[in-house]
């Protein structure tokens, strides 16, 4: 087994079990989703004061609900085409109001070279998003590239903790755009060599 | 798009080109490396708006210096 797999079967466990009681509250997925850009805006808000622990405590409970939105969707028979559309745009919302929180920071402080660092990784960040949304109207799967959005979140996670975040948002914004031209790449390859799909 | 030969080249190419899955011993290493420069590399070489000092490159050097 991996180190990242093991990490990953490790947090399994407690979010199994939160998994369960929202099964049998029987929550519908879609507020669970509504709830968790709710809170990562109150992450958002943390990050603009310079509250760095604290945005970091509120991300894990925001991010626990869009990661559970979707299991529990499967496991009450909720899984539906708007359900997914609904936890994209959401999510979408999510990613940008912490890059605000941070960009809000930063000016505040009157440094534009991270305004522009962080401003520029939010833009990659939605263009990882973008990229394969579009790729996959395309073509037939556009899964490439490292910086996808749990590892976007985990990051901030690691930078919020432990104060690192200029670190983050460097390796963010490089990885984001290697991860926008593999994409890019991808799909002129697949298009190219054929392998393209007619979209109705 | 024509694949570098050379191992070292190929490595570089994979590392940018990725289209391995997660928990997989390749993104345990992504990780790790990430981690490091996320951790290592002194605030101060990055102008770190909200964090200062050499961090923990720094620490080690000043204690083999003896500082």
């Amino acid at each position: 087994m991996t180190l990242t797999g093991l990490i990953g079967r490790i947090f399994m466990f407690p979010l199994r079990l939160i998994i369960r009681a929202c099964v049998a509250m029987q929550i519908h997925p879609n507020i669970l989703t509504f709830v968790g850009v709710i809170i990562n805006v109150a992450a958002a808000w943390a990050l603009a004061l310079g509250r760095f622990a604290t945005a970091g405590v509120i991300m894990v409970v925001a991010n626990i609900f869009d990661f559970i939105d979707g299991k529990v969707a499967l496991e009450l028979h909720e899984v539906s085409e708007f359900g997914g559309f609904w936890d994209s745009v959401i999510d979408r919302f999510s990613d940008i109001a912490l890059f605000i929180g941070l960009i809000y920071l930063y000016s505040e402080r009157g440094r534009t070279d991270y305004v522009m660092v962080t401003a520029l990784a939010m833009m990659f960040a939605i263009m990882t998003s973008y990229t394969r949304a579009r790729a996959e109207s395309i073509i037939k799967k556009c899964k490439v590239g490292f910086m996808e959005r749990p590892e976007r979140i985990v990051l901030f996670m690691v930078g919020a903790f432990t104060n690192r975040m200029a670190a983050v948002m460097w390796v963010i914004l490089v990885l984001s755009i290697f991860t926008v031209a593999d994409r890019i790449i991808l799909t002129y390859r697949e298009l190219h060599a054929g392998r393209g799909e007619a979209v109705a | 798009m024509k694949q570098a030969a050379t191992l070292p080249g190929r490595v570089l190419w994979n590392a940018f080109f990725w289209t391995y899955e997660r928990a997989t011993w390749q993104y345990d290493v992504m990780v790790i490396a990430i981690l490091a420069f996320v951790w290592l590399t002194p605030p101060d070489w990055l102008n770190d708006p909200m964090a200062t000092g050499g961090g923990p490159v720094c620490w080690v050097v000043s204690m083999v210096k003896g500082e």
